[in-house]
C-alpha cells in the first residue's frame, strides 16, 4: 500500500515536470522565418492520420469443412466455440474477407499521443485497440494506457496486415491465439541513456486472453508482465534485436478441450531474436524466432456440462519457432517452422502424465508480390502436423492486403 | 523512501546543462550543415548512410537510442521521412524532440518548396503533396536552411549564440563565393532525362531542363513500353544526357544509352554517397561532384 503510494506521488510528479518542462518550452521563440505549414489546410493538420486496409483471402485446404472445425491441437487447445458458427478466428474453405482495418492517430495535446484500431469485419466492428502514449515523461519513461498490444515477445507487437504470414506462428495460435495478447491495462517502459539500445517494461493487465487467461470470470486486473528488449547495429547494413518477457496471470478457460474448463494460473516466458540485413531498398533479409515456455497448473474438469469433481492438471509446455523472409526487388520469399513441446511437453492430469502422441509441427512457405508500399499480394502454404496423430492439414492462401490513407509508420 | 523520491523527481526539474549540444540529423546533408554551424560545440550523429534511399529507410532501435540522447533533432520534412519518424520520435522518450518543441526542427520550414500538388492520389505513385522534399541541391535553400539551424542552435545554447552566428556568417560567405563559382559551369540551358524528380531545384536554380524521367511515375519501376516511349522522346529531343544516382536506374539507363547514343552520368544523391570508404565530404565537396559532373558533358 505504502509503495503504491509512494509509485503514485512519484508519477504525479513526474507528470507535472513532464508539463513544467513543456510550458517552458513553449516560451522559447520558435526559430525565425518560419514558412510552409502556414500554407498548409489548417483543418487536415487537425484531423488524425486515418488509414484503412483491407485484407482479403482465397482459402484451400485438404480438411473437409467439418474437420476444419473440429481441429485442435490436442493437449494445447481447441479451436472449436459454442457461441460461433465456426471456429473463432480461423479461415473458411473458399474466399475469406478478414477486415477492412480502420486506425486513426493523432496528438490529443503535447502530452498524449492517440492510438485507435477499429477491424470492420462482416461480422461487426470491434475495438480492437485504443490507446494513449505519453510523450513528454521526462527521465525515458513513457506510459500506455487503454487496450493496447502487449510488450510480450516479438511477433505479438505486429498488426495482422504487417505480419510476414496470413497465419501467426504455431506457439502463438497454441499459447496466446490467433490475434495474440491484446489486453486492457497499463505498460510503464524506460528507455536509459545507455550506449546500447535497452527498453524495459512493465505491464500490468486484465487478464481477458481467452486462451491464456480468462474470458472475464475472473477478478481483474490479474495479469502482471515484464520485458527487457536490447539491439545493437552489427554493421551499417545489419541489426539484431534480443528481448526477454514474462506474463504471469490467473486462468479460467474453456479452451483446452471442447466443453472443458480449468481454473487456476498460467505463466508464459518468451525469448525472441531478430536479425536484420538491408543493404538497399531493393534487397533484404530478416531472420526471426521465438521460443515460449507456458507453465500452467489448475484444477482442470474435462466435461463441464455434466457435475464431476474437477481434477488438478499441471501443463508445462513450450512452443518454438523460426521464420526467414528474403526480399529482392518487389518479390519476397518466405519460410517459417513452428514446433511445439521441444523441451517440455508435459500434461499431467492428477499426477498422470497423459501421452498426446507424437510432436505437433508445422512447416509454412510464402511468395510476396509487392507492387508499393501500399500494397502486397501473397500466396502462402501450410503443411500442418500440429494435429499431432490427428489428420494432416495441407493448406494454400493467396491473399491481398492493400492500404489506403496515411501513410503507416513502420516500427523495426 | 518517499522523500527520497520527491528529491529525485525534484532533481529532474533542473535545466539541461551543456558540454555539447547533441544533434541528430536524418539526413547526411543536414548533418554536414549542423557541423558547418555547430563546429566543435555540438556533436552531431547522422540517422540514415549516405548510401541508403532517404525514401525507404529501415527504422532501428539505435536511431530510438540517439533520438532519446539528443537535445535537437533536424529534419527533411515535406513527408520524406513520414515513414519512419514518427515512430522513432516517439520511441525515444525524448520530451525535447517531441512535435511543436523547439529541439523539433522541421528544416523545410526554412524554404519554399517548388512542386506542391492540390489535388492528388497515390494512383500517381508517391507524389509528395506538400511539394517536392529534395530541396538540398539548391544553394538558396541551403542557406536558408543553415539560417534556421543557427537560430535553433541559439535558441536552445543561449550562451553560444554569438558563435553559431560567426559560425554562419562564414558558412554565408563561403556560399556566396562557390555559388559564383557554380554559376560559371556550362550547365545553363541543358536538357537530361532523369530517373527520379531529384534534381528540379538544381535545374531551376542552375537553368537547365529536365524532359523525361525514367520512373513513369515517383516509386513506381519503368515498364519496358515505358522505357520504349523514352527512347523514342530522347531520339526525338537529343538531351545532352541522362541523369542517375548510384542507388537506382543504372540498368534503365544503360539500355536507354546503348539505343540512343545519348551519355549516362552518375551523380550523388547526397553528402558522402559513392565516396571512396573512409573518407568523408561536407554539402559543399558533395555539390561540386553534382554541378563538377553536370557540367563536364559536352
Amino acid at each position: 500500500m505504502k509503495t503504491a503510494l509512494a509509485l503514485l506521488i512519484t508519477l504525479a510528479i513526474l507528470v507535472s515536470t513532464a508539463f513544467a518542462r513543456s510550458q517552458e518550452g513553449r516560451d522559447v521563440p520558435a526559430a525565425a522565418g518560419l514558412k510552409g505549414p502556414g500554407k498548409r489546410k489548417a483543418l487536415n493538420i487537425m484531423n488524425p492520420a486515418i488509414s484503412l486496409v483491407l485484407d482479403t483471402f482465397y482459402y484451400s485446404t485438404s480438411l473437409s469443412a467439418d474437420e476444419l472445425e473440429a481441429r485442435e491441437i490436442p493437449g494445447y487447445r481447441t479451436f472449436h466455440e459454442e457461441d460461433h458458427g465456426h471456429a473463432h478466428g480461423e479461415a473458411e474453405k473458399g474466399f475469406n474477407l478478414r477486415n477492412a482495418e480502420l486506425s486513426f492517430l493523432a496528438p490529443a495535446d503535447p502530452y498524449f499521443n492517440i492510438y485507435i484500431t477499429i477491424p470492420v469485419s462482416e461480422t461487426g466492428t470491434e475495438l480492437e485497440e485504443a490507446y494513449f502514449v505519453t510523450t513528454s515523461l521526462p527521465a525515458g519513461l513513457q506510459i500506455k494506457g487503454g487496450k493496447f498490444r502487449s510488450g510480450f515477445g516479438r511477433f505479438n507487437a505486429f498488426h495482422q496486415h504487417a505480419r510476414n504470414f496470413v497465419d501467426p506462428p504455431l506457439p502463438y495460435r497454441a499459447f496466446l491465439g490467433d490475434e495474440g495478447l491484446i489486453e486492457k491495462g497499463i505498460q510503464v517502459t524506460y528507455l536509459p541513456e545507455l550506449p546500447v539500445y535497452t527498453l524495459m517494461g512493465m505491464e500490468v493487465l486484465q487478464g481477458s486472453n481467452e486462451v491464456l487467461f480468462s474470458d472475464g470470470t475472473k477478478d481483474g486486473p490479474h495479469a502482471y508482465g515484464g520485458f527487457v528488449k536490447t539491439s545493437v547495429d552489427l554493421t551499417e547494413q545489419s541489426t539484431i534485436l534480443f528481448g526477454v518477457s514474462v506474463v504471469y496471470g490467473n486462468t479460467k478457460t474453456s479452451s483446452i478441450e471442447h466443453d472443458s474448463e480449468l481454473d487456476g494460473n498460467s505463466t508464459i516466458y518468451g525469448a525472441e531474436f531478430t536479425y536484420k540485413w538491408k543493404p538497399s531498398r531493393d534487397r533484404s533479409l530478416i531472420f526471426q524466432g521465438e521460443y515460449m515456455l507456458r507453465d500452467q497448473t489448475g484444477d482442470y474438469t474435462e466435461d463441464a456440462t455434466v457435475p464431476t469433481p474437477p481434477e488438478r492438471l499441471e501443463r508445462s509446455q513450450d512452443g518454438l519457432y523460426l521464420q526467414a523472409l528474403y526480399q529482392s526487388g518487389r518479390w519476397r520469399a518466405g519460410a517459417r517452422y513452428g514446433v511445439l513441446g521441444i523441451l517440455e511437453d508435459d500434461f499431467i492430469l492428477s499426477g498422470t502424465p497423459k501421452d498426446l502422441g507424437s510432436t505437433p509441427y508445422r512447416v509454412t512457405g510464402s511468395l510476396e508480390f509487392v507492387p508499393t508500399e501500399f500494397s502486397l499480394i501473397r500466396l502462402q502454404y501450410n503443411h500442418d502436423r500440429s494435429a499431432r496423430g490427428g489428420k494432416e492439414n495441407n493448406e494454400l492462401f493467396l491473399q491481398f492486403i492493400l492500404s489506403i490513407g496515411a501513410h503507416g509508420a513502420h516500427t523495426f | 523512501m518517499l522523500r527520497l523520491l520527491c528529491i529525485l523527481s525534484l532533481l529532474l526539474l533542473a535545466g539541461p546543462v551543456y558540454a555539447k549540444v547533441n544533434i541528430v540529423a536524418t539526413l547526411p546533408w543536414i548533418g554536414s550543415l549542423a557541423k558547418d554551424i555547430g563546429r566543435d560545440r555540438v556533436e552531431v550523429s547522422v540517422l540514415v548512410r549516405p548510401s541508403h534511399d532517404p525514401h525507404y529507410v529501415e527504422a532501428r532501435p539505435s536511431m530510438i537510442l540517439a533520438l532519446r540522447k539528443t537535445h535537437i533533432l533536424l529534419y527533411n520534412g515535406l513527408d520524406l521521412e513520414a515513414g519512419y519518424l514518427q515512430v522513432l520520435v516517439e520511441s525515444s522518450r525524448n520530451p525535447r524532440v517531441q512535435p511543436g518543441m523547439p529541439g523539433n526542427v522541421d528544416c523545410s520550414r526554412f524554404i519554399e518548396a517548388i512542386g506542391k500538388e492540390e489535388n492528388v492520389d497515390r494512383a500517381m505513385g508517391d507524389i509528395h503533396p506538400l511539394g517536392n522534399p529534395h530541396y538540398h541541391f539548391s544553394p538558396d535553400n541551403i542557406l536558408r536552411v543553415a539560417e534556421g539551424i543557427a537560430t535553433a542552435l541559439a535558441g536552445i545554447d543561449v550562451q553560444n549564440g554569438a558563435y553559431y552566428k560567426a559560425n554562419l556568417d562564414a558558412f554565408r560567405k563561403r556560399l556566396k563565393k562557390k555559388q559564383k563559382e557554380w554559376f560559371k559551369l556550362p550547365v545553363r540551358g541543358k536538357r537530361f532525362i532523369a530517373f527520379h524528380r531529384l534534381f528540379e531545384y538544381l535545374a531551376r536554380d542552375f537553368g537547365f531542363e529536365i524532359i523525361g524521367y525514367i520512373e513513369p511515375r515517383p516509386g513506381i519501376p519503368p515498364s519496358t513500353a515505358h522505357l520504349q516511349r523514352l527512347a523514342g522522346l530522347i531520339e526525338q529531343e537529343n538531351p545532352d544526357a541522362i541523369l542517375i544516382t548510384t542507388n537506382y536506374g543504372r540498368r534503365e539507363a544503360r539500355w536507354l544509352s546503348q539505343r540512343t547514343g545519348v551519355k549516362t552520368i552518375v551523380v550523388p544523391h547526397e553528402v558522402g554517397a559513392a565516396m571512396p570508404k573512409g573518407s568523408t565530404e561536407d554539402w559543399f565537396g558533395f555539390m561540386d561532384r553534382v554541378l563538377g559532373a553536370i557540367g563536364e558533358i559536352k
